[in-house]
């Protein structure tokens, strides 16, 4: 019997995304579409409050982790934390999109469809237990956004975007598939859990070049996913190209996908081979970090630079994982680690949503990306000046502000892992965190304190108003940023429930 | 001599070399998507011919799902391409210079 | 599978290699040879062309294509079920009427844009009930 309960979120989403589709062939105003979109994330929200308060209810049956078809897909305090995430972040995008598609000549109706699609396979991706569902989830969460990324039709920047995106994300997704089929050839099993329990036979066997070859393969499409260097010349391009609040959605919903994938793949079912992805991850999390923070230097269109910023986040993202690099890392420490990366993914997303919303009332204003037209904001906008200060310095890491949380709790995990290796990965991502400090200082400065350029009707501006959805997407991510920065005990509460997933079954 | 799995296995890796040569290669949008599918159909293979080997079905049955979220891949890329097509009448990605990078 | 397995693939390797270029080599060398400017010319008549001209379909064959790849391919999912329907019993019947009925309301939404409309003068009728402000917008 299947358990519904613990399908209602996806079954309710996609139930929301047909009746998206069917809204939109109805003769209604178009936004009505984004309505029937927030209600249904908002409906879908619901079960995953009940599923996680389910020792509190009294109508729910608490049976722990709730495994569904098998052992393929899993409800439980992980992927529930990361579903509310993804349907939370989701939230803010549709908020952010509608008054963008309004300002223009959109199609809206398909794109509400597309992004929840997405969105759909987002969550699904939270649960996926074995290497078919996660490739369906992760191709579900991209091949919309495929689409989105284009969705300025007669743009040939866009168009560009779109098609650059397309090839290196179906790229991905084949070397993702080919590292799979050898996994599954090797081992002869889909499911993480049969997997884990057949790899350690295959050490010093016969298997375990062909092993190795699938396991890196694998990685190394889920690189391309989260845009870890040297597997990101796709990213800028593609997020100055497309819709800016299709940039948003990429770099928080798709991108946490990626890295959701990577952490059910790495703790999972290559759980003893931590010496196989540890030193890649080392590499990836250093070379990200790096090249992320010193392209962001030289950028002078604040999209791009967010493109960027989003790189080297990914990057401190992926520190924890390099720090399993160390030989004989303990379940204590690798439980840390784990801790340390949902914990930064949650974070970021509230921060850089925020960061995206401020650009895209800023770009409704100016009409211009660069970074010297929004020279004096402060002066004719304060509230967005202030908001836009206050994402960037959260996302250089000043407390009071939200990511300063996110980058002790990464720091931690390193530190606690120690050894030569995992030092130098903790110095290097020191070393960025005071680069990127630089170029995100950069731009508030040149906000509060330059003169707005001549070009700029100072007085028009002011006068503009913002559209009232986009307040409301400023609104959550500016209360998340500061009441997590203050009390980062809740996120810390959060994250410590997920811990139970990396300490295995 | 009897065909083994193992050989399966390096006609499927060649046939991935070969998509995955002309999909890095070859400058004209249609050959590219080719050159995907010709990636995606040598993973099946490697799929089918693991499973058989194994005796389980689980191979066949992942075949499946590859080949219909190829097909949806496949689909996007037509649209794309007649999106590009519309304000550029070319196909070739060494075209598509105007963003830096 | 050891590392004497992939001798094989090698050998096929070697033998592939070196049947293409014995074959290449002799066609090079007892072929006659005498190279004439027509000869060497693309074309026996007619001015070279610089680049390959842009070839352009219209966009409806491209809409039939996309139609039919997918909805081609999404019935591999009733032949998994087909193999063992009598086992299933109506739970799977059941499961297999929504897939279908989602099928279906995808036939159902591409039919009502227009996309299978061979037709593009009633396409563009299919428009006006879909996006009439759009309509309005490009006539103006």
């Amino acid at each position: 019997m299947i358990d519904y309960h613990a399908l209602a979120p996806e079954l309710l989403l996609a139930g929301t995304v047909l009746a998206v589709l069917t809204v939109d062939l109805l003769r209604v105003e178009k936004y009505w579409v984004a309505v029937v979109g927030l209600f249904g994330l908002f409906l879908s929200f619901i079960p995953v409050l009940t599923l996680g308060f389910c020792d509190t209810l009294t109508f729910c049956e608490d049976t722990g982790t709730r495994f569904l078809f098998g052992e393929s897909y899993a409800v439980d305090s992980f992927s529930l934390v990361l579903k509310a995430l993804f349907l939370g972040s989701a939230f803010v995008a549709v908020l952010l999109s509608v008054g963008y598609l309004e300002s223009d000549r959109f199609w809206q109706g398909e794109f509400y469809f597309l992004m929840l699609s997405s969105v759909l396979g987002a969550v699904v991706m939270a649960s996926s237990r074995d290497l078919v569902t996660i490739f369906v989830a992760l191709e579900l969460v991209t091949g919309p956004t495929f689409l989105m990324a284009g969705w300025r039709k007669g743009d040939p920047r866009s168009n560009e975007a779109m098609l650059k995106f397309f090839i290196i994300g179906v790229l991905s997704a084949a070397l993702l598939l080919f590292g799979m089929s050898l996994v599954y050839g090797t081992t002869g099993e889909l499911t993480f859990a049969g997997i884990r329990a057949e790899a350690a036979g295959i050490r010093g066997g016969d298997l375990e070049a062909l092993f190795t070859v699938g396991v890196l393969f694998t990685l190394l499409g889920f690189a391309f996913k989260v845009s870890a260097v040297p597997f990101h010349f796709w990213t800028p391009d593609t997020y100055e190209g497309s819709p800016t609040p299709v940039t948003a959605y990429l770099s928080v919903v798709s991108k946490t996908a990626g890295f959701v994938g990577l952490l059910a793949i790495c703790y999972l079912a290559f759980r003893d081979a931590t010496f196989l992805w540890g030193p890649a991850l080392w590499v990836l999390a250093a070379a990200s970090m790096t090249v992320g923070n010193l392209a962001a230097l030289r950028q002078t269109n604040i999209v791009r630079l967010l493109g960027y910023s989003s790189i080297a986040q990914g990057g401190f993202i992926l520190v924890p994982f390099g720090a399993a690099v160390a030989a004989g890392v303990t379940d204590v420490q690798l439980e840390e680690a784990f801790f340390a990366t949902v914990t930064y993914l949650l974070i970021y997303a509230f921060m850089n949503l925020g960061a995206f919303a401020v650009i895209i009332a800023g770009g409704n204003r100016l009409r211009s990306a660069e970074i010297g037209d929004w020279a004096g904001m402060f002066g004719y906008a304060p509230g967005l000046a202030t908001m836009l200060a206050v994402f960037f310095f959260s996302l250089a890491g000043i407390p009071p502000l939200a990511g300063w949380f996110a980058k002790f709790v990464m720091f931690r995990a390193v530190l606690s892992v120690g050894g030569g290796w995992a030092a130098a990965l903790a110095i290097i991502a020191a070393v960025n965190s005071v680069i990127a400090f630089v170029y995100y200082a950069k731009v508030v400065k040149s906000a509060f304190m330059d003169p707005a350029p001549e070009h700029v009707a100072v007085a028009d501006l002011a006068r503009m108003p913002t559209v009232p959805s986009l307040q409301f997407a400023l609104v959550l991510t500016v209360a998340g940023v500061i009441v997590l920065g203050i009390f980062p005990g809740i996120i810390a509460e959060i994250g410590e429930l997920t811990k139970t997933f990396a300490s295995g079954f | 001599m009897t065909v083994t799995a193992g050989w399966y296995m390096a006609l499927a890796a060649s046939l991935f070399t070969i998509g995955a040569a002309g999909l890095l290669l070859r400058r004209n949008a249609l050959v590219m998507f080719m050159s995907i599918e010709l990636m995606l159909n040598s993973v099946n293979l490697t799929f089918v011919a693991a499973g058989r080997e194994l005796g389980v079905l689980e191979g066949q049955l992942s075949v499946l799902f590859v080949m219909v979220v190829a097909a949806a891949e496949v689909t996007v890329g037509l649209a794309i391409i007649v999106a590009v097509f519309r304000n550029r009448a070319t196909a070739s990605v060494d075209e598509l210079t105007g963003l830096r990078g | 599978m050891t590392l004497a397995d992939y001798l094989p693939i090698a050998l096929m390797f070697v033998l592939g290699v070196g049947f293409a270029s014995v074959a290449m080599y002799f066609s090079w060398r007892i072929a006659p040879k005498k190279p004439t400017p027509e000869k060497l010319a693309p074309y026996e008549c007619g001015i070279v062309p610089l680049q390959e001209p842009a070839q352009r379909f219209p966009v409806k064959f491209y809409m039939v294509a996309m139609l039919f790849v997918i909805f081609d391919v999404e019935i591999i999912f009733l032949f998994a079920w087909a193999v063992r329907f009598d086992q299933f019993g109506w739970a799977g019947i059941a499961a297999v009427g929504i897939f279908v009925a989602l099928l279906i309301e995808t036939l159902v939404y591409v039919w009502k844009r227009g996309a299978l409309d061979w037709n593009v003068a009633r396409r563009a009728r299919y428009r006006r009930v879909v996006a009439p402000e759009r309509v309005q917008e490009e006539a103006a």
